[in-house]
């Protein structure tokens, strides 16, 4: 996907700065949709003059327009309102289930790998069992066992994702307990946890990164999954999950389904492509 | 079949069985220790109208009254004897509640299997002969792209542009042909992506070794290449792959029965999941970890048998992944 950077169209100014900091045009795009995205959930309120749940009952079911940007939903809200409103709470509970599952897996891997031996042969089953239960259905019960709420939601996301990082980090610490300069530190007298902490666990989370950003892509949709099935909050938030969920039952006004899909769907390739870029560049 | 085989499928089979027991035990812990206490909170729920004295009996019943590990073991056993328990919402057996909707969801799941094999497949021999001029850059965007869309989105958008706009199928008629294709394509998209990034890595990996360099240096042709030198080599590892895809497929129907209102296994769990039956809940969430340990020990025992390249090296078997190093695929590995 290199193919922007090397075309002799970029000649301006703009380009050849990023050309300098070797960044491909498609990745710097998904950069800027990222910040506005993350601009809209700190301060929605400079965004749109509209309420995201007032609406005005005589604008209902307005198409797009200059004035209203995605249209008007069932009670004649702005729907730019309620996904631009929506954005805090969706990317802020993928941010919790990304913590949740680089913490805790990582935890489990850097214990696995470090230690060996026994405690090695525990985590691994575990690691196991977590992993032989489809992750959908995985995310499902811990919710249902927790309550329906967005955070909850996020949680079981988090708790669907710990197995999967738990094997990067275990698999990335004995890469690193092998190498030459881990051996140099133990004989210069290096302690285990000096090792670990200074050789092991850096070099581990380079690799982990990446695919912590992945995730955080795979975790809004699996949260708005969640919210669809009514597994978050419910309305009046406006999750963009749930804003989609609402949209379904009003096809026949198919912009209430397709602006919030089109916002959800344009994050989370943009964190992907932040993501591939990530790893190339490692 | 060799002796080290044999050892490695013993050794496979033990954790399979191992594994499958733990995710048991996991989903009971989850849905009985977690704080929230569901089950009294469904019976005392006013709504449902049960007498304190119906309320007793269904927790003796369910065994409710029992310590923790007592229960566990009650449920262990009558799992490992094909006893799923009773729904403490419908009162019938949960073996009975599941087999009424198993072939509705094994057939949407199946089109569905069947639809991303055939697009990942498309797509990614694709990549080979779609020259670059001419759209091979969107073939190779394809799986990237439908990584990023919710699945559900793809189901409402089939529903909008062919039941809406084209009136092919009817939403309020599940069960027809064309309700059924287009709820398998809606399944069937996202695990395709999924096949075809490690399809179309694997022909770029082969396509590169020294024994297809020297294939095109004695002059043979781009089709002639593919069939005889890539097209085995890169779609093997798929077989592994579609093991992984089930947990993928059982999680998508759920979304996929309830955007095309289909009944299922994933319209069971919704209703469990509002009505909080937690038995029907734990003997589904325990089956998909069944089917999904058995799909992929099955793959792991099929593969050494297909691929002769692969080693059984000390019961640890290489594990074919896109990442794997080129000694999977080197220069000696030329076809038969």
């Amino acid at each position: 996907m290199s193919f922007v950077s090397n075309s002799p169209l970029s000649g301006t100014a703009n380009t050849g700065r990023l050309t300098a900091l070797r960044m491909p045009a498609t990745v710097a795009l998904s950069f800027a949709i990222i910040a506005i995205i993350l601009a809209w959930s700190l301060a929605p309120q400079f965004f749109t003059t509209y309420s995201p749940v007032v609406g005005v009952p005589a604008d209902k079911f307005l198409g797009p327009s200059f004035s209203h940007w995605f249209g008007t939903d069932h009670l004649g809200r702005d729907l730019y309102a309620r996904v631009v409103y929506g954005t805090a709470s969706s990317v802020s509970s993928a941010l919790v289930a990304v913590v949740i599952g680089v913490l805790f897996g990582g935890l489990i891997g850097l214990l696995a790998g470090f230690l060996g031996g026994w405690v090695d042969v525990v985590l691994a089953r575990l690691v196991d069992v977590l992993l032989s239960i489809p992750k959908f259905l995985l995310a499902v019960i811990v919710v249902t066992a927790i309550g329906f709420e967005t955070i909850n939601a996020a949680i079981a996301t988090g708790v669907s994702a710990v197995a999967f990082f738990a094997r990067v980090t275990r698999s990335e610490v004995i890469k690193t307990r092998q190498a030459t300069f881990v051996e140099a530190s133990y004989l210069s007298g290096g302690s285990r946890w000096y090792i670990l902490l200074r050789h092991v666990l850096p070099n581990a989370s380079r690799s982990v990164l990446p695919l912590a950003v992945l995730q955080f892509g795979e975790s809004i949709l699996i949260i708005a999954s969640l919210a669809f099935l009514g597994y978050g909050d419910p309305p009046p938030a406006s999750d963009w999950g749930l804003l989609i969920s609402i949209g379904k039952d009003y096809l026949k006004w198919p912009w209430l389904v397709y602006a919030p899909a089109f916002v959800t769907i344009v994050t989370v390739l943009s964190v992907n492509r932040i993501s591939r870029w990530l790893r190339k560049t490692d | 079949m060799s002796n080290a085989y044999l050892t490695y499928a013993a050794k496979r089979l033990g954790q399979a069985v191992v594994v499958i027991l733990l995710a048991y035990v996991f989903t009971f812990v989850v849905v009985s220790i977690l704080p929230g206490d569901p089950i009294t909170s469904v019976l005392r729920n006013p709504q449902n109208g049960f007498s304190e004295q119906e309320i007793a009996e269904i927790i003796a019943a369910q065994g409710l009254d029992k310590p923790v590990p007592v229960q566990l073991w009650n449920a262990l056993s009558g799992f490992l004897t094909g006893d799923l328990g009773m729904s403490m919402r419908s009162n019938r057996p949960v073996s009975t509640l599941i087999a009424e909707v198993l072939p509705s969801t094994l057939i949407l799941a199946g089109a569905g299997l069947a639809v991303a094999l055939v697009l990942a497949m498309l797509v990614a021999y694709g990549t080979r002969f779609v020259p670059k001029k001419y759209g091979q850059g969107l073939l190779r965007g394809f799986p990237s792209l439908f990584l990023s869309v919710p699945n559900f989105v793809i189901g409402l958008v089939l529903i909008h542009l062919f039941g809406f706009q084209l009136g092919l199928f009817r939403v309020i008629n599940p069960d027809s042909f064309w309700a059924t294709l287009f709820a398998a394509v809606a399944l069937g998209i996202p695990v395709s992506a999924q096949i075809a990034e490690v399809l179309i890595a694997n022909l770029d990996k082969e396509a590169e070794q020294e024994y297809a360099t020297v294939a095109r240096s004695r002059g043979i042709g781009q089709l002639k290449l593919f069939i005889r030198h890539l097209l085995k080599p890169a779609s093997l590892p798929v077989v592994t792959v579609i093991a992984l895809t089930i947990g993928e497929l059982l999680g998508g129907s759920l979304i996929t029965e309830t955007v095309f209102g289909r009944t299922g296994v994933g319209s069971l769990v919704q209703r469990s999941v509002s009505t909080q039956d937690l038995p029907v809940l734990q003997a589904i969430v325990s089956l998909g970890a069944v089917v999904f340990v058995l799909v992929n020990l099955i793959a792991d025992l099929l593969y050494p048998l297909l691929d002769p390249r692969v080693k059984i090296l000390g019961g640890a078997k290489r594990r074919p992944t896109t990442t794997d190093e080129p000694s999977l695929g080197s220069a000696k590995a030329v076809n038969p």
